[in-house]
């Protein structure tokens, strides 16, 4: 049933069980859904509030094993799901063991990705592998990967191994934002400048929704590998303390005698972070300079036309 | 949800001297041991290469954990960590050199939950150990007289020192110590100097207890299988070295002016004589048992973690329970021989104050020794203002059971048929391979030392590949050098100088002199100047405790 104008969107499926609804839980830091086992598949589309990267919409979906009336509903409403479809990506737990159902409901999709919506750009993520043991993680994985890409032709997808347990569900969702960006190196240029002429250690680009990050830049080795997703855990925590005083976070500014750090609303749809190791320099001055530096990004945002820019919808 | 009444912003821990972290969402509650780990404030503030204790991955995991568990109410279970993916926990073993090394339940929150008898019996147990088998030696050494008074004495200034070291940690001000063990505190006062050269002292201790781990155990296999042998051979061996006739025998078995015991046997049997000296041959206390222990031991010393073996420390309350019936019972069948010959020598017995005392001073230095974990095993008492009562508790008894002990088998020693110099380092050796008693007590002591053999090297290792390399297991060719050479010496000791009197004594003074003596005493008079509290009466006694751990350390060498 067309609803008015349909959004461009982003899909999320796989399998029931697959661990789609905790990803999207954690990527964007909104409460779990409750119990959907019970209520059969998630039927998710008229209530998507989630949207990040401009106005993209996502969409969860169970694709295959579900009773035979959702695999009818699914069936029927196949055109309407994936038509305008921006990105797919598609849950495969490593755990499965019905691995020629999976592949099968996967390329069904794709068909309908090919009749509706050739252009999207297609991800594939094989999710829980905390299960498998760490010396066969690396093996496994490139199997599925092979398997995929050979599935996948004509399409090109792109494989990430990942689990919520350690830092590659970030790291993936964090490389498919990063894709989605068309001018993703001039972006990185203008913040390499940005950073060099307000002397700072280490300036980070987030998505807003998400606090993924688009791009950073550092002028010295930086000794924690683990500290983007750290600091979007943190400020996602944050962001939910703030909802339940019915607050929405905007800034935030952490100073001591060694460091000053300084998080704000950027442009349209990103956050920017500065790190300044240099304490002596003021709060102010930092902060004018963010807020210039914000109108020269905009300008940028706008430059490209709404085709081919997804910062701006 | 139901968690939206709670307040937003709980406070960590109750002590307001505590500068962690300001927890967004923890509740006091799940305080309990349900939080796996716990990220260091330093780790946000600090940018000085620390070495820190946390390692990257586990405070990232510690953020996400935080995160998620926002993210649904409690009775989901979607988002809990399943335990696979959890850090393990830094294991924490503390070990008293030659004692019991102990795996504590790690309640490092600070919120312990012993009771005073579970803590008083925890230190017992860590202190107690096979440096028993060489006090009735040490006694004998000092004369029977002084050795009772240096057993107290010792223990009265031992325990003085530990008590010490307990309260080292709260005259440090503005810095938050709870996490502290004493080489920290010896790192704060004397920098990296002081870290290192805890690490040193320590390492000392550890690889002195191994060594005298080795040569024991090589004893014991040594003795348990010749009781096997001749027990399924049935051959009746008499051993030609002096002993009492009788059916408790008590041998003396260096009785061949001096020099290490041989192990030649007369045999009379019905038995084949060439397999019996095949046996002899291969089976040598000092030739071959000590290498037949490499193929049990080294692999079980690369293992990555030997928390299996922390499972047998009963074993260890078990020996000594057992030791001390043993020595009852000996004593019940051999009644008393004293005989009080104040300085003058004697065929039989030995005068009561000798000048080779310092020997028992160096073994009781080790014996007495908790010095290196005494705070981690306070940690964990309920009642933390029994603290030093609960330690002096723990202390009495364990000089009451060395002085039983001791005293026991020195008065039962018989000594007209023997002379009081006969009794060995190891108490053990004076009876001969064949009695039942002491077969059951060096089977015991054997499995006992091979569980805790393993643990005592992990904590080697750990300590000393963190401090050179930064991580606990860096490959296993690090791991496989350290063991080798730590095995190996353990080896050349058993086969070259097997007195554990004599190691345990060395290496006894070596480490004391460190963490019993020095560092304590000059911690707290360091303390006491910095906060303008130094007396007169407290320089000259604490400068005269650290003298004597000195004269401690060079009499072992020059008597």
């Amino acid at each position: 049933n067309p609803k008015g104008a349909v959004k461009d969107s982003v899909l999320l499926m796989g399998k029931s069980g697959s661990g789609k609804t905790s990803m999207r839980s954690i990527i964007f830091a909104n409460y779990i859904a409750r119990d959907t086992r019970r209520l059969g598949a998630t039927i998710d589309v008229e209530h998507s509030h989630v949207r990040f990267l401009g106005n993209l919409v996502l969409n969860l979906w169970d694709c295959g094993g579900q009773d035979t009336f959702m695999e009818n509903y699914f069936t029927s409403q196949r055109d309407n799901i994936f038509r305008n479809v921006e990105v797919l990506i598609y849950v495969f737990d490593v755990e499965s063991r019905e691995l020629e159902k999976d592949m099968h409901y996967y390329q069904s999709c794709l068909e309908a990705i090919l009749q509706n919506s050739p252009d999207a750009k297609i991800f594939c993520l094989v999710h829980k592998m905390d299960l498998v043991q760490e010396d066969q993680r690396d093996l496994i994985f490139k199997e599925r990967e092979e398997d995929l890409k050979r599935l996948s032709r004509p399409l090109e997808c792109v494989c990430f191994r990942t689990s919520i347990w350690d830092e590659t569900l970030y790291k993936a969702w964090s490389s498919i934002v990063y894709q989605l960006i068309p001018n993703v190196q001039q972006l990185e240029m203008n913040l390499r400048n940005f950073a060099q002429i307000i002397e700072a250690d280490e300036v980070l680009l987030f998505e807003r929704a998400t606090f993924l990050v688009i791009s950073h830049y550092q002028c010295k080795e930086q000794r924690d590998v683990h500290r983007f997703e750290k600091i979007s855990n943190i400020i996602k925590q944050f962001k939910l303390s703030c909802s339940k005083l019915a607050a929405s976070f905007q800034s935030m500014e952490v100073r001591n005698s060694n460091f000053a750090a300084f998080i704000d609303i950027f442009t349209s749809n990103t956050y920017v972070m500065v790190v300044m190791s240099d304490p002596s320099i003021p709060s102010a001055a930092t902060l004018i300079n963010i807020r210039n530096a914000r109108k020269h990004f905009e300008k940028l945002e706008r430059v490209d036309g709404p085709k081919h820019s997804l910062l701006m919808r | 949800m139901e968690e939206d009444t709670k307040p937003l912003l709980v406070p960590v821990g109750g002590d307001e001297s505590n500068y962690g972290i300001m927890n967004i969402q923890f509740n006091p509650e799940d305080f309990k041991c349900k939080r796996p780990f716990h990220v260091e404030p330093t780790n946000i503030v600090s940018v000085n290469d620390d070495m820190q204790r946390v390692t990257d991955e586990a405070s990232a995991m510690n953020k996400r954990i935080h995160y998620y568990s926002r993210l649904t109410s409690p009775a989901d279970r979607a988002l809990i960590a399943p335990d696979h993916v959890l850090p393990a926990p830094d294991e924490i073993y503390v070990y008293s050199p030659l004692g019991t090394a102990f795996k504590v339940d790690s309640c490092t929150d600070g919120y312990g939950k012993n009771s005073s008898i579970v803590t008083i019996f925890m230190i017992w147990n860590t202190m107690m150990g096979t440096s028993i088998l060489s006090i009735p030696w040490g006694i004998k050494q000092a004369g029977f007289t002084s050795g009772i008074i240096l057993i107290l004495v010792m223990g009265i200034l031992t325990l003085y020192c530990c008590y010490r070291v307990v309260e080292s940690r709260k005259m440090i001000p503005l810095v938050d110590t709870s996490n502290w063990e004493f080489p920290d505190v010896c790192k704060y006062y004397f920098g990296s100097f002081g870290q290192w050269s805890s690490l040193l002292f320590s390492m000392v201790s550890l690889v002195g207890a191994m060594v005298v781990y080795w040569v024991l155990m090589s004893n014991f296999l040594f003795n348990t299988g010749k009781f096997i042998y001749n027990f399924i051979h049935d051959i009746n061996v008499t051993d030609i070295v002096p002993g009492t006739n009788g059916s408790n025998r008590v041998i003396c078995p260096s009785a061949t002016s001096g020099h290490t015991p041989q192990n030649r046997s007369v045999m009379f049997s019905s038995g084949n004589d060439t397999g019996f000296e095949l046996f002899e041959e291969w089976w040598n206390k000092s030739q071959t048992v000590p290498f037949y222990l490499i193929a049990v031991l080294l692999p079980l010393l690369n293992l990555k973690s030997p928390s299996f073996f922390a499972k047998f420390n009963v074993l260890g309350t078990i020996s000594v329970v057992y030791l001390v019936f043993l020595v009852t019972v000996k004593a019940a069948h051999l009644g008393i021989h004293l005989e009080y010959n104040w300085f003058a020598e004697n065929d039989f017995f030995v005068p009561e104050f000798r000048i080779l005392f310092p020997q028992l001073t160096g073994v009781l230095t080790l014996a007495f020794f908790i010095h290196n974990c005494v705070i981690t095993l306070l940690q964990n008492n309920k009642n933390q203002e029994n603290n030093v009562r609960d330690l002096s508790i723990a202390y009495f008894l364990v000089g009451l059971t060395y002085l039983y002990v001791g005293m026991i088998i020195f008065a039962s020693f018989p000594s007209p048929p023997l002379s009081k110099e006969c009794i060995e380092q190891n108490f053990l050796d004076n009876f001969p391979s064949d009695d039942i008693m002491s077969f059951v007590a060096r089977i015991f002591l054997l499995f006992q030392m091979m569980t805790v053999y393993p643990l005592l090297g992990y904590l080697a290792r750990v300590q000393l590949l963190r401090q050179f390399f930064g991580n606990a297991y860096p490959s296993i060719f690090h791991v496989l050098i350290l063991n080798v050479a730590i095995v190996g010496a353990g080896v050349a000791m058993a086969r070259f100088y097997p007195n554990i009197g004599g190691i345990i004594r060395y290496s006894g003074a070596t480490c004391g002199l460190a963490f019993v003596f020095v560092y304590p005493s000059l911690i707290y008079m360091i303390s006491l100047h910095r906060a303008g509290q130094l007396t007169w009466p407290a320089l000259i006694i604490h400068i005269f405790i650290i003298l004597l751990g000195l004269a401690n350390l060079i009499a072992q060498f020059l008597l």
